[in-house]
């Protein structure tokens, strides 16, 4: 127990001066295409990565959510969401089926051995962050209604 | 202590040296229970009544060298369920280092790496099914061109803190065609892969030291349609159950599974169809069947629908890829298939203002037809008419009522062979037939605030009879919520509550959730993959850190 809470101390202060930063990971479409995730945000460009997967219930309430306002918001701030699933083969051949029959417009990119998810440490689903310039701005785990709100409203302070 | 002394100071360094064009990063996790005596479940909680499995993981990158470490903790004992070799231990679980350029990406140390689909080969980490089957060695991976891709990996693979005596091998490689055909509305890649096992046979030369598995795949896209195919053949190996190898009699193992799909915008169709005979590979012979998902090879996951609410997730499939031949039963492997259909309505149809969304799952698994003879061969269909493992049907319907509401309804009809929901041997102990229906409101206030109730119900006249549910969560904001959530066992003589609170908070780098309750016992699956919890009681605290 005592060791235990030496740790966690330990990795408090050592959370204070992390940088947050996405790895150099490249991930696939859902056609092949391969993109490098630090080149989603570069230019001052504005992402969202939102890790789910086709079996996880509160990741596909927060794209449907998204998936709602999204173009309404493009219009209004020019940025692009990343919807990586973290599909294993289980599921991964659904993902197409269900990005499509839902109509979501995100990008679609595949992390099915969890590669990019083990990297940010996102021991849970789903996980979203907000990315500019490479630099991890915000992140969120978890979804309750209203977050879609949220997350825009950080965007725009970003525009 | 030493250990973790070193490890402190080595990381202090670590983050001291670093400059700007340095990136450290890492997360840490701790899951802890405090359990309790229930004399309603019969459950007597252990000795150790505390139980902690952590995990601390830091990584450095510099240019296009990469490095990390794992450190774990199941201390004093792993959560209930757990693998019994973590069971008071605490030391650097995985470590490894990789430099990269354009063409060349190579790893030395533990690495996660997987074939075409996982069928043939899947070394991957899932705390919550407690599964880490890294290789530790060399994994080296070539781009020749844009085109063509080579991996080969050498090593042995983690067993608890250990290392599996027997060596892994394996080569994969992946081609894509569109640059020598000039496809414009295709997209064809095709791919082979190998892995072997050498493991000491002690002499004993009717046993193999080397098995080794061959696979073949092709994917192919062309605009609304897809259509992958992965075939595998594995050596004749001696099969083993609870540690003991049956007779030196030997068996090879068959893998295929082909997917087809079909999307457009609003409109989604995929189907599975997958055969599995005496298909599994694990890095020690004698671990074949073990319990706690551990030192796989393959990766044979259930296609069925992940399930998700309290009362749905009670019946759950497996796979049953086995071939067990004794006196009890006798089985070669699962048949089966699985197809979704996801479909948008437009705005203001018949069942709603807003765009209704439909999903649909159908999935049905059984045995492979097979013919036992008295010198312990078989003979078998392909597919044949098997003794049903599996069978559901579910709906799911989701709504939008204005900007505040929605509601999500589903309904599940499932057929469970007793001998794969219960334990005991399969298709001879008759099925457990269930149908659940849930219905699940969202409301949302401003700022954040909102809440969800979900209500549900199974019938079922085998087993334990109905259930009730009830979950009630109210998020003070997108950060902070709390819940209550019972399932009812009322058709049952101990009428038993499986009651829970608790609540969890989210912000920027930190997740923590609180909860105290009752745990049905059963399967916990992530993946396709399943856990066995024993029943229990008590506190659970998890916390998850990033920096």
């Amino acid at each position: 127990m005592k060791k235990l809470f030496i740790l966690i101390t330990f990795i408090f202060s050592l959370s204070i001066n992390s940088q947050s930063v996405l790895p150099d990971i490249s991930l696939n479409t859902l056609n092949g295409e391969e993109i490098n995730i630090q080149s989603i945000s570069s230019n001052d460009k504005i992402a969202v990565v939102s890790l789910w997967a086709t079996w996880c219930v509160p990741c596909i309430k927060e794209l449907d959510a998204i998936s709602e306002y999204y173009e309404e918001w493009k219009d209004e701030v020019d940025f692009e969401l990343y919807a990586v699933s973290t599909d294993d083969s289980r599921t991964i051949k659904r993902v197409n089926a269900m990005v499509n029959g839902k109509g979501w417009e995100y990008t679609v990119l595949l992390d099915s051995n969890n590669e990019l998810q083990r990297a940010l440490g996102a021991s849970t689903i789903p996980l979203t962050l907000i990315v500019k310039n490479n630099k991890i701005v915000y992140r969120h785990s978890g979804y309750s209604a209203g977050v879609e709100f949220e997350l825009f409203d950080k965007i725009k302070e970003l525009k | 202590m030493n250990r973790l002394l070193l490890l402190t100071v080595l990381l202090f360094t670590i983050v001291t040296v670093s400059q700007n064009t340095e990136n450290i990063f890492g997360s840490f996790e701790s899951n802890s229970q405090f359990l309790q005596d229930d004399s309603a479940l019969n459950f007597t909680s252990p000795q150790d009544n505390f139980r902690s499995n952590n995990y601390l993981q830091i990584n450095y990158n510099t240019g296009n060298v990469s490095s990390g470490i794992q450190y774990e903790s199941y201390l004093p004992n792993a959560m209930l369920g757990y693998y019994p070799e973590y069971n008071g231990k605490n030391q650097i679980a995985t470590y490894f280092i990789n430099v990269k350029n354009e063409k060349a990406d190579i790893t030395l140390g533990y690495f996660y790496e997987q074939f075409g689909n996982g069928l043939i080969f899947r070394a991957w980490e899932n705390r919550q099914l407690g599964i880490n089957n890294a290789i530790k060695g060399i994994k080296l991976n070539y781009a020749f061109s844009e085109s063509f891709n080579l991996t080969t990996i050498y090593g042995q693979q983690r067993n608890g803190f250990e290392l599996n005596e027997a060596t892994i091998q394996g080569v994969d490689s992946n081609l894509n065609l569109n640059k020598f055909f000039n496809f414009e509305e295709l997209d064809l890649s095709i791919g082979a892969s190998y892995i072997g096992r050498y493991q000491n046979n002690s002499a004993n030369t009717l046993i193999p030291a080397n098995v080794k598995s061959l696979g073949a795949r092709f994917n192919l896209y062309s605009g609304k349609f897809s259509l992958n195919f992965e075939a595998i053949i594995k050596d004749a190996d001696v099969i083993a159950n609870e540690g003991v190898i049956q007779s030196n009699k030997l068996y090879d193992g068959t893998a295929l599974q082909i997917d087809f799909g079909y999307s457009k915008k609003g409109l989604g169709l995929s189907s599975t169809f997958r055969r599995l005979e005496n298909f599994n590979f694990y890095s020690d012979r004698l671990a074949e069947g073990n319990i706690y998902n551990q030192q796989t090879i393959s990766y044979t996951p259930a296609l069925t629908k992940q399930q998700d609410y309290l009362l749905t997730n009670i019946y759950v499939y497996s796979a049953q890829p086995r071939l067990v031949i004794n006196p009890l039963e006798n089985r070669s492997g699962e048949v089966g298939t699985q197809t979704d259909f996801y479909y948008t309505f437009n705005k203001n149809s018949t069942l709603g203002k807003y765009k209704t969304k439909v999903a649909v799952n159908f999935s049905y698994w059984a045995a492979i037809e097979s013919n036992f003879n008295q010198d312990e061969s078989y003979d078998v269909e392909f597919i044949g008419n098997g003794n049903r493992y599996y069978r559901d049907f579910n709906l799911e319907l989701k709504n939008r009522w204005n900007k505040r509401f929605n509601t999500t309804i589903t309904m599940l009809d499932v057929i469970i062979d007793k001998g794969v929901a219960l334990g005991g041997p399969l298709g001879i102990q008759g099925d457990i037939k269930a149908k659940v229906g849930v219905i699940e409101g969202t409301y949302r206030y401003d700022n954040g605030k909102s809440s969800r109730a979900v209500i549900q119900h199974l019938w079922t006249k085998e087993d334990r009879k109905n259930w009730a549910g009830l979950v009630y969560e109210y998020n003070f904001s997108t950060s902070l919520n709390v819940f209550i959530a019972d399932g009812w066992n009322y058709g049952s003589n101990d009428k038993i509550h499986y009651y829970n609170i608790g609540g969890s908070y989210s912000k920027n780098n930190t997740r923590v959730s609180l909860n105290y309750g009752r745990q049905r016992g059963g399967l916990i699956c992530v993946g396709g993959v399943c856990r066995y919890v024993p029943e229990n009681t008590g506190i659970n605290l998890n916390l998850n850190l990033v920096f």
